[in-house]
């Protein structure tokens, strides 16, 4: 099987380059996280990173024939050939397939991604019904790999002022928390134009998601929720 | 309301709200235009000038600058990034906005008063 992978080390590379690799033996099932280890072992200069190897981690997200995904869960099977691997497009380059997500952690810390609470602090738990819970689901799922925002045209143009997609996706898992206090003041900090309304419903995000969740939808409900309170 | 809330959420809605009458209004004229078109340019004078045609006129140029304005603005504000050049951008494209409102103005009030 043919491989095309971005190779670029700034300690000794003047440009990035795209180099050659083959892998003979494919076996059946295979995933793209493999298949790199093995091209590791013919090229030991060859950097991504990887963990955990099914999904979970979200640590070896990358752009796979031109669509953002997890190398561990992407079938070989499915891929033509050669099978084009680059590192997440619009953020800066460590090396080879390694990208510096500072700026994604940032944009998520910066919508407070954690329960807020002004009553005072029960004795006990803070109960949920199984229906409050139940509209978490397709929200807390996210494992905040980057392969969303990293797809977001409007994350590409202002990675430093939009939030993006994940960090979206995050703000609504609060809002939409029965035991959230903050609903004001989230809506607030998402208002003006490069906030929530920078999204213009593109959808690579939803698009691309290897956990099947929908950035664009959320942010739909933001949007709804956002009106709902001021008129 | 702030002037940071205006170019948010208000702009957001403004643009649907826009868009939706600019589609029923396009559906409305098509059909005028296909179904009894104009015989000569006193028959289009006087259609522009019945009350209701030149009100939805007047909308529709509103409604239509509004659209024009919120898109492009979404559209420098993407892709243009020096400050100075976008500012500049944005005052061209706000006054030309401004002229085809006033011109489509100019031209109901004309065909009302002839």
């Amino acid at each position: 099987m043919q491989f095309k992978i971005y190779r670029y080390n700034p300690e000794f590379d003047e440009k990035p380059y795209m180099q050659d690799f083959e892998l003979e033996d494919i076996r059946p099932g295979m995933m793209l996280r493999e298949a790199l280890l093995e091209l590791k072992k013919q090229d030991e200069t060859l950097a991504f990173r990887h963990s955990c190897g099914e999904g979970v981690c979200g640590s070896d997200g990358m752009n796979i024939n031109g669509l953002n995904g997890l190398a561990c869960i992407t079938p070989l099977a499915g891929l033509k050939e050669p099978v084009e691997v680059r590192p997440f497009p619009g953020i800066p380059v460590i090396r080879d397939l390694i990208v510096d997500m500072e700026g994604f952690y940032q944009q998520y810390r910066s919508v407070q991604p954690f329960l807020i609470r002004y009553d005072p602090e029960p004795e006990v738990e803070n109960l949920q019904s199984p229906e409050d819970r139940d509209r978490l689901d397709g929200l807390y799922e996210c494992i905040l790999c980057g392969c969303c925002s990293t797809a977001c045209p409007s994350f590409w143009w202002n990675p430093d002022k939009f939030p993006g997609p994940a960090a979206l996706l995050q703000v609504w898992r609060f809002l939409a928390d029965s035991r959230d206090q903050a609903m004001e003041k989230r809506l607030d900090a998402l208002d003006g134009p490069y906030k929530l309304f920078r999204c213009h419903t593109i959808m690579n995000c939803a698009y691309v998601c290897p956990k099947g969740l929908n950035p664009t939808k959320a942010i739909g409900n933001i949007k709804a929720l956002m009106l709902k309170h001021s008129v | 309301m702030s002037g940071r809330r205006a170019a948010g959420l208000r702009a957001w809605v403004v643009q649907r709200l826009s868009a939706i009458y600019l589609g029923l209004f396009f559906v409305y004229l098509i059909g005028c235009f296909v179904f009894a078109p104009p015989a000569s340019h006193e028959a289009w004078r006087s259609w522009v000038a019945h009350p209701y045609i030149s009100m939805a006129l007047l909308l529709f140029f509103l409604s239509l600058l509004l659209h024009a304005w919120v898109g492009v603005r979404n559209v420098l504000i993407d892709y243009v990034k020096p400050f100075g050049l976008r500012l500049v951008l944005l005052a061209l494209t706000g006054l030309a906005l401004i002229a085809c409102g006033a011109w489509g103005l100019q031209v109901v009030i004309l065909a009302r008063i002839a």
